[in-house]
């Protein structure tokens, strides 16, 4: 018996070095790191998948449409203390990185700055500090006046802490943050459109239609303690004005460039928005984001 | 003895999820120089998040939002060799857009947007280079 679990324990002991090199069907060599196909230890799946387009796409909107910049939109920096538990602070943090973005891109370089130390103030509070440390800092006033740089260093500051987040088994904090952050950027479009209508802001508004989904689907998933089951509700109110957004896609063949590898999508599609929904829609959205940062 | 026994489970799981671990960041780190223009030539802006899966001969599929006006970027990785992801990128009605299999696994694409288009990207392993392992992709963009 004794030999047995010798065997067991040598077995146990080698089972993550078993990387071997073989050749697979066509005769191409299999790379080292392929693992025992047979091995149950390898039937891990990382759940659902989920993306959440970034908040920065909708600024780069509202600037390219030359609408002035609102800083009375944005949450006000000196309330940040009353977000006292993971749930507000993650929320939060999605809020303030939206704004923080919005400002970046109009180069409002004080206002940026207020709202970075605010980002950093939370970070700090959810354990993200390795994302937004003094190297991020150091690298975002040096770059203030880039506002290219900027966009790119405060985007990889988020990527990390979201890989961070994923791996150390809080996909719900992570979820919060993207929510916050789509919430806060569909506030400040939606409520730029009623001060100064543009179509081109109700088209992005009524394109949201899959992202709330997600979000939805995203939050009811990581659900802890289910602390996100009337975020959820308002979500889903919210939800039963999107589905009334018509849409009519057509599909055309993308022309993909090889050389410059490239695809150009060729597709129409058609977004039709009645104005009682589009309403609805604001005023739904001011109630969420009202209650998210209060 | 059963403490030996468990002691060498132990030590096997702790091993492989450390590697495994190690292994992701690896992959995320080498997937994210696609975005950041050290290979590709052009720089795009992250979206913010990190697709992890560990696939084990299966397909991961989520969606999500391309706006018009803007170019995209995806890219893929699973390890030290470029073509180990084959990514696919379809409309809601499953219309293939586009997949990096008719282009020898290329690790990261680039797709002009005009109109928004809301799309399902699907990723699996080349099987035939490697069966099962950390998968990441990245989704960058540019106005």
């Amino acid at each position: 018996m004794s030999q047995i679990y010798k065997y067991l324990f040598s077995g146990a002991l080698i089972l993550p070095l078993l990387f071997s090199c073989s050749t697979g069907s066509d005769g191409k060599e299999i790379d080292d790191e392929v693992l025992d196909p047979n091995s149950s230890l390898n039937t891990a799946f990382d759940g659902k998948i989920f993306s959440i387009p970034s908040p920065m796409q909708t600024s780069l909107l509202l600037k390219s449409l030359s609408i002035p910049f609102n800083e009375s939109l944005m949450n006000p920096t000196d309330g940040l203390e009353k977000y006292s538990s993971e749930y507000q602070q993650a929320l939060n943090l999605g809020v303030y990185s939206t704004d923080l973005g919005y400002s970046a891109l109009y180069e409002q370089n004080s206002t940026c700055l207020r709202y970075l130390a605010s980002v950093q103030k939370l970070t700090e509070k959810l354990g993200l500090d390795a994302a937004f440390n003094k190297d991020f800092m150091v690298r975002f006033e040096k770059n203030l006046t880039n506002q290219d740089s900027m966009l790119v260093i405060v985007s990889d500051a988020f990527k990390k802490a979201d890989y961070f987040l994923k791996n150390s088994d809080r996909k719900s904090t992570s979820a919060l943050i993207l929510t916050g952050g789509w919430i806060e950027s569909m506030y400040i479009a939606s409520e730029l459109n009623i001060q100064k209508p543009s179509g081109k802001i109700v088209e992005r508004i009524g394109e949201q239609q899959l992202t709330l989904a997600s979000v939805i689907d995203i939050l009811s998933e990581y659900n802890d303690h289910e602390l996100n089951n009337n975020l959820i509700q308002d979500l889903k109110d919210l939800q039963f004005y999107f589905e009334k957004i018509e849409f009519k896609y057509t599909y055309r063949e993308p022309i993909t460039d090889e050389v410059n590898k490239i695809t150009t999508l060729t597709h129409d599609l058609e977004i039709k928005i009645d104005t009682d929904i589009l309403n609805q829609i604001s005023m739904k959205i001011r109630t969420i984001r009202e209650q998210i940062i209060s | 003895m059963k403490k030996l026994l468990v002691f060498s489970l132990f030590i096997a799981f702790s091993s492989f999820s450390s590697f495994s671990q190690q292994d992701c960041e690896q992959i995320a780190k080498s997937c994210a120089s696609y975005l950041d223009g050290k290979k590709g030539k052009t720089r795009f802006i992250s979206d913010g998040q990190v697709y992890t899966a560990f696939l084990d001969r299966e397909k991961a599929e989520f969606k999500t939002t391309f706006y018009g006006g803007s170019t995209y970027r995806i890219a893929a990785s699973a390890g030290s060799k470029e073509d180990y992801v084959i990514f696919t990128v379809l409309d809601l009605d499953g219309n293939i857009l586009f997949t990096n299999k008719d282009q020898k696994n290329a690790p990261y694409w680039d797709f002009k947007v005009p109109r928004t288009i809301p799309v399902v990207i699907s990723t699996e392993l080349d099987l035939d280079l490697k069966v099962s392992g950390c998968a990441i992709m990245l989704i960058g963009f540019k106005q």
